[in-house]
């Protein structure tokens, strides 16, 4: 979509161009023609371009709508449980290559039931002796009596 | 949006000092609008120094480029790039502009051109006016969308003062009272009960006196 756009009222006059700050508006006359460029980059979206048209020809209000362009385009990968997706093919890859490992896909609530689940089987398998950490060389008194 | 003002010429070309190669540079961002120090005002301000009349000794080379906003550290380090034999910029940016500028090329003198002024809105074409001066405890709410801090000569908080006459400011009669314009708008509003609340006295910690400002917001860091 272009987001500057100009209607059929415009009659070349240039004071667009030649009233935009940003140097954001060039006329090149070649052939038979006139043309008239929008640099979206270099444009500051003032409005200047606007205001100063004496035909009122410059419809601003796409400048300021806006509307989204398709920039890139990914593969999806899926949470092996639900279904839902989570994250791209190419962002797995780094996540792996940042782990060292392969992971199972799964969303932020599935995993968090598999790392539940696995630490109740962890903690079942492997229940450690709970020992109290008193140093027997330190007193009652020094701690003021309570421990 | 920021509002500056070119500096007078002869300020610049003194400040240019004995500097053989300057790098003129303008900011896309906000001085652009206002017409002070974009693109186009970079190249024009080339052109007047580059008269040989401002010069007792041979004058200076001039090379113009333009980068959408000067305030972006990373953009400057990324994409900037400054020709070798520059001995000093000249740039057309707003303060903030001008000092990451001297942050990042720490080797270069960097030369202010223009004051910056205001934070202010474009209330008809070519005209500017202050609106905010970033206290940082905004009370427009208060005061129905209009800034006593910023648009009362006086910044007063309680009222108009007595100079206040047909709705003109004693400073200057081209100058609305901002607490006439204020009283109207709560009037028109339904809201002249806000003028009745004692509030009190503003916090100006916000506003610098507790030293330079800084907003840190949490950032999503990448993998």
């Amino acid at each position: 979509m272009r987001y500057f756009q100009v209607n059929d009222q415009c009659n070349g006059c240039l004071a667009c161009v030649q009233n935009c700050p940003a140097n954001a508006l060039r006329a090149e006359d070649s052939d038979a023609n006139r043309v008239l460029s929008h640099n979206m980059a270099r444009c500051a979206r003032c409005g200047n371009c606007y205001r100063i048209c004496p035909q009122k020809a410059i419809e601003f209000q796409f400048m300021l709508e806006n509307g989204w362009d398709e920039v890139k385009s990914l593969e999806l990968v899926y949470c092996s449980v639900c279904g839902v997706p989570i994250y791209t093919v190419d962002y797995r890859r780094t996540l792996s290559e940042k782990l060292g490992k392969e992971s199972e896909p799964t969303c932020s609530k599935h995993r968090d039931e598999v790392t539940r689940a696995a630490k109740a089987h962890f903690l079942k398998k492997k229940s450690p002796e709970i020992k109290p950490d008193i140093r027997s060389d330190i007193g009652s008194d020094m701690r003021g009596g309570a421990i | 949006m920021i509002v500056g003002n070119l500096k007078p010429l002869e300020e610049i070309i003194e400040s240019l000092g004995d500097y053989k190669n300057i790098f003129v540079l303008g900011c896309g961002g906000c001085v652009s609008v206002c017409l002070t120090g974009g693109d186009r005002q970079a190249h024009q301000l080339a052109t007047e120094l580059d008269h040989i009349r401002h010069y007792k000794t041979g004058k200076p080379k001039f090379t113009v480029h333009t980068i959408e906003r000067q305030c972006e550290p990373d953009w400057l380090k990324d994409y900037l790039t400054i020709p070798e034999n520059t001995d000093a910029v000249l740039t057309l940016a707003c303060g903030a502009g001008v000092q990451t500028m001297a942050f990042f090329f720490d080797s270069l003198p960097v030369i202010p051109a223009v004051n910056t002024t205001f934070m202010g809105s474009n209330v008809e074409p070519g005209v500017w006016q202050e609106m905010c001066q970033g206290c940082g405890d905004c009370m427009l709410g208060h005061t129905g969308g209009i800034c006593p801090v910023a648009r009362c000569a006086k910044t007063l908080f309680n009222g108009p003062c007595g100079g206040s006459s047909n709705g003109s400011c004693e400073v200057d009669k081209n100058i609305v009272c901002a607490w006439a314009m204020i009283y109207y708008k709560l009037k028109k509003t339904n809201q002249l009960h806000r003028l009745m609340k004692v509030r009190e006295p503003k916090n100006w910690q916000p506003a610098g006196g507790a030293g330079p400002r800084k907003l840190v917001r949490p950032f999503n860091k990448p993998l």
